[in-house]
Protein backbone atom coordinates (compact mmCIF):
# COMPACT_ATOMS: atom_id res chain seq x y z
CA UNK A 1 0.00 0.00 0.00
CA UNK A 2 1.04 3.34 -0.93
CA UNK A 3 1.10 6.43 1.04
CA UNK A 4 -1.25 9.10 0.01
CA UNK A 5 -0.43 12.76 0.37
CA UNK A 6 -4.32 14.13 0.57
CA UNK A 7 -2.67 17.80 0.79
CA UNK A 8 -0.81 17.26 -1.83
CA UNK A 9 -3.77 15.97 -4.74
CA UNK A 10 -5.72 18.82 -3.13
CA UNK A 11 -2.66 21.03 -3.71
CA UNK A 12 -2.86 23.18 -0.49
CA UNK A 13 -0.84 24.08 2.39
CA UNK A 14 -0.64 21.51 5.12
CA UNK A 15 -1.89 24.45 7.05
CA UNK A 16 -4.74 25.09 4.65
CA UNK A 17 -7.97 26.33 6.43
CA UNK A 18 -11.01 24.67 5.91
CA UNK A 19 -12.14 27.30 3.88
CA UNK A 20 -8.87 26.40 1.21
CA UNK A 21 -9.29 23.26 1.72
CA UNK A 22 -12.79 23.87 0.35
CA UNK A 23 -12.39 25.83 -2.32
CA UNK A 24 -9.56 23.51 -3.85
CA UNK A 25 -11.81 20.85 -3.61
CA UNK A 26 -14.46 22.42 -5.32
CA UNK A 27 -11.96 23.40 -8.52
CA UNK A 28 -10.54 20.33 -8.97
CA UNK A 29 -14.09 18.67 -8.77
CA UNK A 30 -15.67 21.05 -11.39
CA UNK A 31 -12.69 20.27 -13.46
CA UNK A 32 -12.39 16.23 -13.00
CA UNK A 33 -16.06 15.56 -12.15
CA UNK A 34 -16.51 12.68 -15.14
CA UNK A 35 -19.80 13.58 -16.24
CA UNK A 36 -18.03 16.91 -17.55
CA UNK A 37 -14.47 16.58 -17.72
CA UNK A 38 -13.29 15.45 -21.49
CA UNK A 39 -9.67 13.91 -19.56
CA UNK A 40 -8.80 10.97 -19.73
CA UNK A 41 -7.87 10.31 -16.45
CA UNK A 42 -11.19 12.47 -14.98
CA UNK A 43 -12.47 9.32 -13.41
CA UNK A 44 -9.66 7.83 -11.23
CA UNK A 45 -8.23 12.13 -10.38
CA UNK A 46 -11.63 12.66 -9.32
CA UNK A 47 -12.25 9.56 -6.94
CA UNK A 48 -8.67 10.62 -5.47
CA UNK A 49 -9.93 14.27 -4.92
CA UNK A 50 -13.51 13.03 -3.58
CA UNK A 51 -10.78 11.06 -1.02
CA UNK A 52 -8.84 14.01 0.20
CA UNK A 53 -11.86 15.78 0.76
CA UNK A 54 -13.37 13.37 2.66
CA UNK A 55 -10.44 13.47 5.23
CA UNK A 56 -9.44 16.80 5.48
CA UNK A 57 -12.88 18.55 5.81
CA UNK A 58 -13.53 16.44 8.29
CA UNK A 59 -11.54 18.67 11.67
CA UNK A 60 -11.56 14.98 13.30
CA UNK A 61 -9.67 12.75 10.21
CA UNK A 62 -8.25 15.69 9.16
CA UNK A 63 -6.83 15.61 12.82
CA UNK A 64 -5.78 12.40 12.88
CA UNK A 65 -4.26 12.00 9.44
CA UNK A 66 -2.01 15.41 10.29
CA UNK A 67 -0.74 13.07 13.22
CA UNK A 68 0.16 10.26 11.63
CA UNK A 69 1.18 12.09 8.53
CA UNK A 70 3.88 14.46 8.92
CA UNK A 71 6.55 11.72 8.25
CA UNK A 72 5.26 10.33 5.02
CA UNK A 73 5.54 11.04 1.13
CA UNK A 74 3.20 9.78 -1.50
CA UNK A 75 3.76 6.97 -2.75
CA UNK A 76 6.00 5.54 0.32
CA UNK A 77 5.38 2.21 1.03
CA UNK A 78 2.92 2.70 3.84
CA UNK A 79 1.33 0.61 6.68
CA UNK A 80 -0.36 2.21 9.30
CA UNK A 81 1.31 2.03 13.14
CA UNK A 82 -1.35 0.29 14.89
CA UNK A 83 -3.18 2.56 17.17
CA UNK A 84 -2.50 5.20 14.85
CA UNK A 85 -5.57 7.14 15.63
CA UNK A 86 -5.71 6.27 19.46
CA UNK A 87 -7.18 9.46 21.47
CA UNK A 88 -9.38 11.00 18.63
CA UNK A 89 -12.76 11.12 18.33
CA UNK A 90 -14.54 9.62 15.76
CA UNK A 91 -18.70 10.97 15.94
CA UNK A 92 -19.07 8.63 12.84
CA UNK A 93 -20.70 10.89 10.41
CA UNK A 94 -19.77 12.19 7.04
CA UNK A 95 -19.11 8.73 5.67
CA UNK A 96 -21.81 9.46 2.74
CA UNK A 97 -20.05 7.65 -0.21
CA UNK A 98 -20.36 3.88 -1.16
CA UNK A 99 -17.83 1.74 0.28
CA UNK A 100 -15.55 0.82 -3.20
CA UNK A 101 -14.88 4.31 -3.37
CA UNK A 102 -11.92 4.42 -1.64
CA UNK A 103 -8.78 3.30 -1.99
CA UNK A 104 -6.36 0.83 0.26
CA UNK A 105 -5.63 3.61 2.08
CA UNK A 106 -8.31 5.51 2.82
CA UNK A 107 -9.73 1.93 3.78
CA UNK A 108 -7.01 0.85 6.04
CA UNK A 109 -7.11 4.28 7.89
CA UNK A 110 -10.71 4.47 8.09
CA UNK A 111 -12.60 1.49 7.01
CA UNK A 112 -13.59 0.01 10.03
CA UNK A 113 -14.69 2.92 11.39
CA UNK A 114 -16.75 3.81 8.63
CA UNK A 115 -18.58 0.81 8.63
CA UNK A 116 -19.24 1.14 12.61
CA UNK A 117 -21.12 4.29 11.55
CA UNK A 118 -22.77 1.98 9.02
CA UNK A 119 -23.81 -0.46 11.22
CA UNK A 120 -24.98 1.85 13.59
CA UNK A 121 -26.96 4.17 11.27
CA UNK A 122 -28.47 0.50 9.86
CA UNK A 123 -29.55 -1.16 13.67
CA UNK A 124 -31.26 2.25 14.26
CA UNK A 125 -33.62 1.83 11.25
CA UNK A 126 -34.05 -2.06 11.24
CA UNK A 127 -37.56 -1.64 9.76
CA UNK A 128 -38.10 -4.09 6.71
CA UNK A 129 -36.64 -2.17 4.18
CA UNK A 130 -35.86 -2.36 0.49
CA UNK A 131 -32.44 -3.01 -0.66
CA UNK A 132 -30.97 -0.11 -2.49
CA UNK A 133 -31.27 -0.35 -6.39
CA UNK A 134 -27.66 -0.80 -7.98
CA UNK A 135 -26.68 0.63 -11.31
CA UNK A 136 -23.43 -0.52 -13.75
CA UNK A 137 -22.13 0.29 -16.92
CA UNK A 138 -22.48 -2.95 -19.79
CA UNK A 139 -20.13 -2.54 -23.03
CA UNK A 140 -21.49 -4.46 -26.13
CA UNK A 141 -20.80 -4.69 -29.14
CA UNK A 142 -22.80 -2.54 -32.24
CA UNK A 143 -23.51 -5.89 -33.58
CA UNK A 144 -25.41 -7.47 -30.57
CA UNK A 145 -27.99 -4.46 -30.97
CA UNK A 146 -29.00 -6.21 -34.44
CA UNK A 147 -28.92 -9.54 -33.23
CA UNK A 148 -30.35 -9.04 -29.65
CA UNK A 149 -28.96 -11.91 -27.30
CA UNK A 150 -27.25 -13.23 -24.31
CA UNK A 151 -24.57 -11.33 -22.69
CA UNK A 152 -22.12 -12.55 -19.46
CA UNK A 153 -22.05 -9.13 -17.79
CA UNK A 154 -19.30 -9.28 -14.97
CA UNK A 155 -20.09 -6.90 -11.86
CA UNK A 156 -18.04 -6.17 -8.79
CA UNK A 157 -19.93 -5.41 -6.21
CA UNK A 158 -18.45 -4.25 -2.77
CA UNK A 159 -19.89 -5.71 0.32
CA UNK A 160 -19.08 -6.22 3.74
CA UNK A 161 -18.36 -9.46 5.23
CA UNK A 162 -19.23 -11.36 8.13
CA UNK A 163 -16.01 -10.20 9.72
CA UNK A 164 -16.91 -6.51 9.14
CA UNK A 165 -14.02 -6.30 6.17
CA UNK A 166 -14.57 -5.25 2.28
CA UNK A 167 -15.34 -8.13 0.24
CA UNK A 168 -15.54 -7.53 -3.42
CA UNK A 169 -17.49 -10.09 -4.45
CA UNK A 170 -17.55 -10.80 -8.28
CA UNK A 171 -20.65 -12.16 -10.06
CA UNK A 172 -21.89 -13.14 -13.51
CA UNK A 173 -25.35 -12.38 -14.86
CA UNK A 174 -26.87 -14.15 -18.17
CA UNK A 175 -28.48 -11.12 -20.00
CA UNK A 176 -30.82 -11.15 -22.78
CA UNK A 177 -29.52 -8.06 -24.59
CA UNK A 178 -33.35 -6.84 -26.97
CA UNK A 179 -32.38 -6.61 -30.09
CA UNK A 180 -32.41 -3.01 -31.18
CA UNK A 181 -30.71 -1.01 -27.76
CA UNK A 182 -29.25 1.71 -28.02
CA UNK A 183 -26.21 3.19 -26.18
CA UNK A 184 -27.60 5.38 -23.22
CA UNK A 185 -30.45 3.34 -22.55
CA UNK A 186 -31.11 1.07 -19.09
CA UNK A 187 -32.27 -2.53 -18.48
CA UNK A 188 -33.92 -3.01 -15.00
CA UNK A 189 -33.12 -6.34 -13.96
CA UNK A 190 -35.63 -6.78 -10.97
CA UNK A 191 -34.67 -7.83 -7.72
CA UNK A 192 -30.87 -8.16 -8.67
CA UNK A 193 -29.29 -5.18 -6.85
CA UNK A 194 -28.95 -4.88 -3.26
CA UNK A 195 -30.72 -7.15 -0.75
CA UNK A 196 -33.18 -6.52 1.24
CA UNK A 197 -33.14 -4.72 4.99
CA UNK A 198 -34.46 -6.67 8.13
CA UNK A 199 -36.36 -9.04 5.76
CA UNK A 200 -37.25 -6.34 2.74
CA UNK A 201 -37.01 -6.99 -0.95
CA UNK A 202 -34.00 -6.54 -2.79
CA UNK A 203 -32.84 -3.30 -4.80
CA UNK A 204 -33.04 -3.18 -8.92
CA UNK A 205 -30.35 -3.66 -10.93
CA UNK A 206 -30.12 -0.89 -13.97
CA UNK A 207 -27.04 -1.95 -16.13
CA UNK A 208 -26.82 1.18 -18.72
CA UNK A 209 -26.11 0.13 -22.08
CA UNK A 210 -22.58 1.28 -23.89
CA UNK A 211 -21.20 0.46 -27.38
CA UNK A 212 -17.48 -0.65 -27.79
CA UNK A 213 -15.71 1.39 -29.60
CA UNK A 214 -15.85 0.13 -33.44
CA UNK A 215 -13.52 0.34 -35.93
CA UNK A 216 -15.75 0.54 -38.60
CA UNK A 217 -19.06 2.34 -37.08
CA UNK A 218 -19.82 5.52 -35.54
CA UNK A 219 -23.57 5.48 -33.83
CA UNK A 220 -25.68 8.28 -33.09
CA UNK A 221 -28.38 7.72 -31.67
CA UNK A 222 -30.30 5.14 -33.72
CA UNK A 223 -28.21 6.10 -36.87
CA UNK A 224 -25.21 4.52 -37.98
CA UNK A 225 -22.02 6.27 -39.78
CA UNK A 226 -19.77 4.14 -42.24
CA UNK A 227 -17.14 5.70 -44.49
CA UNK A 228 -17.80 5.35 -47.93
CA UNK A 229 -14.10 5.15 -49.40
CA UNK A 230 -14.64 6.36 -53.68
CA UNK A 231 -12.14 6.30 -56.51
CA UNK A 232 -12.95 10.00 -57.98
CA UNK A 233 -14.01 8.66 -61.50
CA UNK A 234 -16.84 6.12 -58.82
CA UNK A 235 -17.69 9.78 -57.19
CA UNK A 236 -18.01 11.50 -60.48
CA UNK A 237 -20.04 9.16 -63.22
CA UNK A 238 -21.75 7.42 -60.33
CA UNK A 239 -21.38 3.47 -59.13
CA UNK A 240 -22.86 0.77 -57.64
CA UNK A 241 -21.00 0.04 -54.64
CA UNK A 242 -20.86 -2.93 -51.88
CA UNK A 243 -20.92 -1.31 -48.43
CA UNK A 244 -20.64 -3.25 -45.24
CA UNK A 245 -23.25 -3.15 -42.90
CA UNK A 246 -23.45 -4.44 -39.16
CA UNK A 247 -25.76 -6.70 -41.09
CA UNK A 248 -23.93 -7.81 -43.59
CA UNK A 249 -23.15 -6.64 -47.61
CA UNK A 250 -25.65 -4.27 -49.45
CA UNK A 251 -25.32 -2.49 -52.49
CA UNK A 252 -25.34 0.96 -52.58
CA UNK A 253 -26.13 3.10 -55.81
CA UNK A 254 -23.92 6.27 -55.49
CA UNK A 255 -25.22 9.01 -57.60
CA UNK A 256 -23.50 10.41 -60.76
CA UNK A 257 -21.08 13.86 -58.71
CA UNK A 258 -21.07 12.85 -55.79
CA UNK A 259 -18.71 14.87 -53.25
CA UNK A 260 -16.63 14.00 -50.49
CA UNK A 261 -18.78 14.68 -47.03
CA UNK A 262 -22.02 13.64 -48.83
CA UNK A 263 -24.17 11.28 -46.86
CA UNK A 264 -26.15 8.10 -49.19
CA UNK A 265 -28.71 7.64 -46.42
CA UNK A 266 -29.91 3.20 -46.26
CA UNK A 267 -33.03 3.81 -45.07
CA UNK A 268 -33.63 1.63 -41.78
CA UNK A 269 -30.46 0.00 -41.69
CA UNK A 270 -29.30 1.45 -38.47
CA UNK A 271 -29.74 0.04 -35.23
CA UNK A 272 -33.42 -1.84 -35.67
CA UNK A 273 -35.17 -0.42 -32.64
CA UNK A 274 -38.96 0.86 -33.16
CA UNK A 275 -38.75 2.97 -35.68
CA UNK A 276 -35.25 1.56 -37.05
CA UNK A 277 -32.61 3.73 -37.52
CA UNK A 278 -30.78 4.77 -40.84
CA UNK A 279 -27.10 4.62 -42.07
CA UNK A 280 -25.20 6.68 -43.51
CA UNK A 281 -22.54 6.11 -45.83
CA UNK A 282 -19.96 9.15 -45.51
CA UNK A 283 -18.41 9.67 -49.35
CA UNK A 284 -14.48 9.90 -48.88
CA UNK A 285 -12.70 10.27 -52.17
CA UNK A 286 -9.44 8.51 -52.38
CA UNK A 287 -7.10 9.47 -54.50
CA UNK A 288 -4.90 6.23 -56.35
CA UNK A 289 -1.25 6.07 -56.32
CA UNK A 290 -0.11 7.88 -59.15
CA UNK A 291 3.50 6.25 -60.18
CA UNK A 292 3.27 5.05 -64.22
CA UNK A 293 3.47 7.83 -66.93
CA UNK A 294 0.40 6.53 -68.17
CA UNK A 295 -1.22 7.08 -64.79
CA UNK A 296 0.34 10.67 -64.58
CA UNK A 297 -0.74 11.24 -68.74
CA UNK A 298 -4.31 10.34 -67.71
CA UNK A 299 -4.68 13.47 -64.92
CA UNK A 300 -3.37 15.53 -67.08
CA UNK A 301 -5.86 14.77 -69.81
CA UNK A 302 -8.59 15.43 -67.08
CA UNK A 303 -6.50 18.66 -66.00
CA UNK A 304 -7.06 19.78 -69.91
CA UNK A 305 -10.33 18.65 -70.52
CA UNK A 306 -12.01 20.06 -66.96
CA UNK A 307 -9.85 23.58 -66.78
CA UNK A 308 -11.20 23.47 -63.28
CA UNK A 309 -10.14 25.74 -60.62
CA UNK A 310 -11.39 24.36 -57.70
CA UNK A 311 -10.81 27.26 -55.57
CA UNK A 312 -12.78 29.68 -57.76
CA UNK A 313 -14.67 32.28 -55.66
CA UNK A 314 -13.68 31.42 -52.74
CA UNK B 1 -19.70 -19.18 -13.59
CA UNK B 2 -22.40 -18.99 -16.60
CA UNK B 3 -24.28 -22.03 -17.27
CA UNK B 4 -25.57 -22.05 -20.41
CA UNK B 5 -28.41 -24.28 -19.58
CA UNK B 6 -29.86 -21.26 -17.52
CA UNK B 7 -32.12 -19.05 -19.41
CA UNK B 8 -31.02 -15.09 -19.27
CA UNK B 9 -32.34 -12.83 -17.21
CA UNK B 10 -34.76 -10.39 -19.16
CA UNK B 11 -35.57 -6.94 -18.20
CA UNK B 12 -37.36 -4.30 -19.53
CA UNK B 13 -35.54 -1.28 -22.07
CA UNK B 14 -36.21 1.88 -19.12
CA UNK B 15 -36.11 4.51 -21.98
CA UNK B 16 -39.04 2.66 -23.58
CA UNK B 17 -40.68 0.51 -21.81
CA UNK B 18 -40.92 1.73 -17.99
CA UNK B 19 -42.84 4.88 -16.59
CA UNK B 20 -41.64 5.90 -12.90
CA UNK B 21 -43.38 7.04 -9.95
CA UNK B 22 -41.95 9.74 -7.93
CA UNK B 23 -41.11 7.07 -5.60
CA UNK B 24 -39.29 4.68 -7.83
CA UNK B 25 -37.81 7.56 -9.61
CA UNK B 26 -36.27 8.51 -6.29
CA UNK B 27 -35.18 5.10 -5.37
CA UNK B 28 -33.38 4.13 -8.58
CA UNK B 29 -31.29 7.65 -8.03
CA UNK B 30 -30.63 7.32 -4.51
CA UNK B 31 -32.32 9.90 -3.82
CA UNK B 32 -34.84 11.46 -1.62
CA UNK B 33 -38.59 12.76 -2.95
CA UNK B 34 -38.06 16.39 -2.01
CA UNK B 35 -34.49 16.36 -3.91
CA UNK B 36 -35.89 15.05 -6.97
CA UNK B 37 -39.14 17.35 -6.64
CA UNK B 38 -36.64 20.03 -6.40
CA UNK B 39 -35.47 19.46 -9.88
CA UNK B 40 -39.20 19.07 -11.04
CA UNK B 41 -39.37 22.54 -9.84
CA UNK B 42 -36.60 23.78 -11.60
CA UNK B 43 -37.58 21.97 -15.18
CA UNK B 44 -34.30 19.85 -15.02
CA UNK B 45 -37.16 17.21 -15.28
CA UNK B 46 -40.66 16.77 -15.78
CA UNK B 47 -43.59 14.72 -15.05
CA UNK B 48 -45.31 13.25 -18.01
CA UNK B 49 -49.49 13.65 -18.57
CA UNK B 50 -51.45 10.59 -19.01
CA UNK B 51 -51.58 9.49 -22.17
CA UNK B 52 -47.68 9.70 -22.57
CA UNK B 53 -47.41 13.51 -23.64
CA UNK B 54 -44.83 15.93 -21.32
CA UNK B 55 -47.23 17.85 -19.26
CA UNK B 56 -46.98 21.66 -19.28
CA UNK B 57 -44.26 22.40 -16.65
CA UNK B 58 -46.34 26.26 -15.76
CA UNK B 59 -49.80 23.53 -15.08
CA UNK B 60 -47.61 21.27 -12.60
CA UNK B 61 -49.43 21.30 -8.99
CA UNK B 62 -46.45 20.92 -6.25
CA UNK B 63 -48.80 20.59 -3.83
CA UNK B 64 -51.69 17.68 -4.88
CA UNK B 65 -51.33 14.29 -6.52
CA UNK B 66 -47.58 13.82 -6.02
CA UNK B 67 -48.68 10.13 -6.09
CA UNK B 68 -50.05 10.59 -9.28
CA UNK B 69 -47.05 12.14 -11.19
CA UNK B 70 -45.23 10.02 -13.55
CA UNK B 71 -42.00 10.12 -15.53
CA UNK B 72 -40.85 8.49 -18.46
CA UNK B 73 -37.93 6.23 -18.55
CA UNK B 74 -35.76 8.72 -19.69
CA UNK B 75 -36.08 11.00 -17.05
CA UNK B 76 -33.49 8.38 -15.17
CA UNK B 77 -30.44 9.37 -16.60
CA UNK B 78 -31.30 12.91 -16.10
CA UNK B 79 -32.33 12.98 -12.72
CA UNK B 80 -28.60 10.42 -12.54
CA UNK B 81 -26.51 13.28 -13.71
CA UNK B 82 -28.43 15.81 -11.97
CA UNK B 83 -27.80 14.41 -8.44
CA UNK B 84 -24.47 13.14 -9.45
CA UNK B 85 -23.77 16.96 -9.83
CA UNK B 86 -25.49 17.71 -6.71
CA UNK B 87 -23.40 15.89 -4.43
CA UNK B 88 -20.08 15.65 -5.66
CA UNK B 89 -20.13 19.38 -6.82
CA UNK B 90 -22.47 20.81 -4.38
CA UNK B 91 -24.16 22.78 -7.18
CA UNK B 92 -27.88 24.18 -6.07
CA UNK B 93 -30.93 22.93 -8.42
CA UNK B 94 -30.46 26.05 -10.29
CA UNK B 95 -27.13 25.42 -11.21
CA UNK B 96 -27.85 22.20 -11.63
CA UNK B 97 -30.66 22.90 -14.62
CA UNK B 98 -28.12 25.44 -16.55
CA UNK B 99 -25.17 22.43 -15.98
CA UNK B 100 -27.57 20.30 -17.49
CA UNK B 101 -28.52 22.60 -20.22
CA UNK B 102 -25.08 23.20 -21.12
CA UNK B 103 -24.24 19.46 -20.95
CA UNK B 104 -26.85 18.86 -23.46
CA UNK B 105 -25.55 21.68 -25.70
CA UNK B 106 -22.13 20.15 -25.56
CA UNK B 107 -23.53 16.11 -26.39
CA UNK B 108 -25.43 17.81 -29.39
CA UNK B 109 -22.16 19.67 -30.85
CA UNK B 110 -20.08 16.32 -30.26
CA UNK B 111 -22.38 13.97 -31.75
CA UNK B 112 -22.11 16.52 -34.67
CA UNK B 113 -18.18 16.21 -34.80
CA UNK B 114 -18.80 12.59 -34.27
CA UNK B 115 -21.12 12.01 -37.65
CA UNK B 116 -18.65 14.11 -39.48
CA UNK B 117 -15.82 11.29 -38.33
CA UNK B 118 -13.71 14.07 -36.27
Amino acid sequence: MKFRDYYEILGVDRNATQDEIKRAYRKLARKYHPDVSKEPDAEARFKEIGEAHEVLRDPEKRAAYDRMGQHWRAGQDFQPPPDWDAGFEFSGTGFDTDAGDYSDFFEALFGSRMRQAQARQRRAKSMPRQGQDHHAKVLIDLEDAYRGGRRTVRLATPTIGADGHLVVQERELDVTIPRGIRAGQHLRLAGQGAPGIAGGPPGDLYLEIEFREHPRYRVDGRDVYVDLPLAPWEAALGATVPVRTPEGSVELTVPPGSQAGRKLRLRGKGIPSQPPGDLYAVVSIVLPPTTTEAQKEAWRAAAKAFEFDPRAGR
Amino acid sequence: MSDESRSPIQGPVVEEQIEFTLVELSRACGADEEQITALIVEGVIEPIAPGGAAAQPGRIDLDAARSQWRFSGSALRRARLAMRLARDLEVNPPGVALALDLIDEIEALRARLHRLGR
